[in-house]
């Protein structure tokens, strides 16, 4: 036997046993095998369902499990981290055929992804008032400002109701009240120990995603009000400062 | 290549010299569900052990709480993602990323499984069984050697639980362990549980098994629960599940073996079902009993 | 360029977020939602699917037609204007055959 055939086998049921297996009784020592056929695919599915706790209850046990399966024989952890399996599952979920009508599902499940991200990111502290004092001492640079976000954060740019589908099932709103295609955007970030999810404007999410990927605040500023014209800089920066979740300004930056 | 022997004298295990060792009592599986149960209530524990690849993490609450815990506890961290019985070569980011983790929180344990996770770049997330032959042997002690030459410390190596032996296999398990531990001089984590289980499942006499161990070795039990299947003939099938109460027959299987080694300390294992700390704090305080029965039948 | 930001204009968002109790784009979620902290498992464990050693065996997958399950949880309760019934899909999916 080598451990190529058994690996073989357990990601994939309609192989035969390896070869070489022995039971001290003459059993099949197939039957035995399914132990471990089992306890791979099993512990599998229970960390998709641990971490897409949402989409589980959207869907139901039935049909999460039985997608969850497809999903784990052909997508097998490669990390031995198990607490991030799972990041190609909103993808599949998404070019699966048996959830078309729900077009909402991906999205919840990459909101739930996220929120592991956000739950197991990297602890740094978030800028001082000092630090800001200094950004506005040199008001000329300010359009130039570079901000590193917390490592926590993300946002969810959805086509679907996803802060509000997954709120509904937090206790926080009532399901029959949500109209699952409005679309939102949801910000995730971690402050403190506690893990958030917000509901933020579109424009408010374009101005984060332009920030983490390295835009000046000048920029993304105006990447936000080219988008909504209402877009309230005040408030998000506000936010922003309020959860922590500025954790560098970076003045020296060339302007993009 | 260095040899075990060149760089760990096995009289004096370099982990003990370091961070000292943990103290001869029941312990807990650290579960983040009582994480603030135990830092409210301080259950007088003698440990607690944590699965290494849980803490493999940049930040967040799982290491806030450790952390924490730490302070009051001796720690115990069991790896279950190192694939020492695998047939490439070990993982170096892997190995790099428990060095990190053991020197973060100093440990007074590290152990690992006679057993294979991964095959080429999957992760097949169980405990998984080879045959027990000279090659095997070789490539084993050569991923301790190199465990022990990474971490510069002592580990432990825990005995499996199985469900299939192969054809392949010229010896039995515990010369195999026996030679392991001789040859490298990694230490025994005996668990009680895999013991009856896998001889359960491979007809063979539990008692006979504990005896044949290198128990001079052993520095750690683990008791866990496990749960019923059959085989193709109807005969049990016993499997490791971790997610029932301890048997009876187990608690009598510990007993013998502390009969023969003396206090150890001893882990409660629970990862499927995990019941309310207080549940898990009753079936540590049963082994704690045991414990104490042996340290006073050992001090007659 | 159509919309410039000017320097006195950052400063003054930036002066006004640091100094004026900021106010959430939307109200914050975490508060009331189940304590996730606590909720999360640790995933690296020593698990067993006990009792169920047909999980490992019998192949569900959707090749043909096989592929019978439908959504049966909160989705059918989730009002879609979109949806003839009202509700998420509900229908049974069928692929067909190759």
């Amino acid at each position: 036997m080598s451990q190529q055939d058994f690996a073989a086998a357990l990601l994939d049921p309609d192989l035969p046993a390896p070869a070489g297996l022995a039971a001290w009784n003459g059993s099949d020592p197939a039957q035995r095998f399914r132990v471990y056929r089992n306890n791979v695919i099993v512990s599998l599915i229970d960390a998709l369902a641990d971490t897409f706790e949402v989409t589980l209850e959207l869907v139901g046990e039935e049909f999460f499990r039985a997608i969850a399966r497809l999903y784990a024989y052909a997508c097998p952890p490669q990390s031995r981290l198990m607490a991030f399996y799972g990041a190609g599952f909103p993808d599949f979920i998404e070019s699966f055929p048996p959830a078309a009508g729900l077009p909402y599902l991906a999205d919840v499940a990459r909101l739930e992804y996220r929120r592991i991200v956000a739950y197991h990111a990297a602890d740094v502290p978030g800028v001082g008032a000092e630090a800001v004092a200094a950004a506005l001492a040199d008001e000329a640079t300010l359009p130039t400002l570079g901000m590193t976000l917390h490592p926590s954060l993300s946002v969810v740019v959805s086509t679907s109701a996803v802060v509000s589908l997954w709120a509904a099932h937090q206790g926080i709103l009532d399901l029959s009240t949500v109209a699952p295609d409005a679309p939102e955007t949801a910000l995730i970030l971690r402050h403190g120990l506690n893990v958030e999810v917000l509901q933020i404007p579109a424009a408010v999410g374009a101005f984060l995603c332009e920030l983490q990927a390295g835009a000046s605040l000048g920029r993304a500023a105006a990447e936000a009000m080219s988008i909504d014209t209402d877009f309230n800089l005040v408030s998000i920066l506000g936010l922003l400062l309020q959860k922590s979740a500025i954790t560098a300004l970076n003045p020296t930056r060339s302007p993009t | 290549m260095t040899t075990a022997s060149h760089f760990l004298p096995k009289e004096a295990g370099i982990s003990t010299l370091r961070a000292g060792a943990v103290p001869a009592r029941s312990g807990l599986g650290l579960k983040p569900g009582h994480f603030r149960t135990i830092l409210v209530t301080r259950p007088d524990l003698g440990f607690f052990e944590i699965h290494a690849e849980n803490y493999m993490v940049d930040g967040g609450p799982f290491h806030h709480y450790l952390t924490q815990i730490r302070r009051d506890y001796a720690l115990s961290i069991h790896g279950v993602g190192l694939s020492i019985g695998g047939e490439g070569p070990l993982d170096e980011e892997h190995l790099d990323r428990l060095a990190s983790l053991i020197s973060r929180y100093e440990p007074q344990s590290f152990s690992e499984h006679l057993a294979w996770s991964s095959h080429g770049d999957i992760f097949l997330n169980d405990l998984l069984p080879a045959p027990y032959n000279p090659a095997t042997l070789q490539r084993v002690c050569d991923h301790i050697d190199r465990v022990h030459e990474r971490l510069d410390r002592r580990m432990l190596l825990e005995n499996p639980a199985t469900y299939v032996e192969f054809a392949a296999s010229t010896l039995a398990e515990t010369d195999f362990i026996s030679e392991v531990v001789k040859r490298t001089g990694c230490g025994l984590l005996l668990d009680v549980n895999n013991v009856y289980v896998s001889c359960n499942n491979h007809g063979r006499d539990p008692q006979a098994f504990i005896e044949a161990l290198p128990l001079a070795a052993a520095a750690q039990i683990h008791l866990a629960g496990f749960a019923d299947d059959v085989d193709a003939a109807g005969a049990p099938l016993l499997i490791d599940s971790h997610g029932a109460p301890i048997a009876q027959a187990v608690w009598d299987l510990y007993r013998y073996t502390l009969e023969r080694t003396g206090p150890l300390p001893t882990l409660i294992e629970r990862d499927n079902d995990i019941p309310a700390f207080p549940v898990l704090l009753a079936e540590a305080q049963q082994a704690e009993k045991r414990l104490q029965t042996c340290r006073v039948e050992v001090a007659a | 360029m159509n919309k410039t930001l000017t320097a006195a204009s950052l400063a003054f968002a930036l002066g006004t977020a640091m100094t004026v109790a900021a106010t959430p784009v939307a109200a914050p979620m975490a508060d009331k939602e189940k304590c996730f902290g606590v909720a999360l498992k640790g995933k690296n464990d020593c698990k067993a699917g006990a009792g169920t050693t047909c999980a490992g065996t019998s192949k569900i997958d959707y090749q043909g037609n096989s592929w019978s399950l439908v959504p049966k949880g909160t989705c059918e309760k989730t009002a879609s204007p979109t949806s003839p019934t009202g509700h998420g899909q509900m229908a049974e999916f069928k692929e067909r055959k190759a």
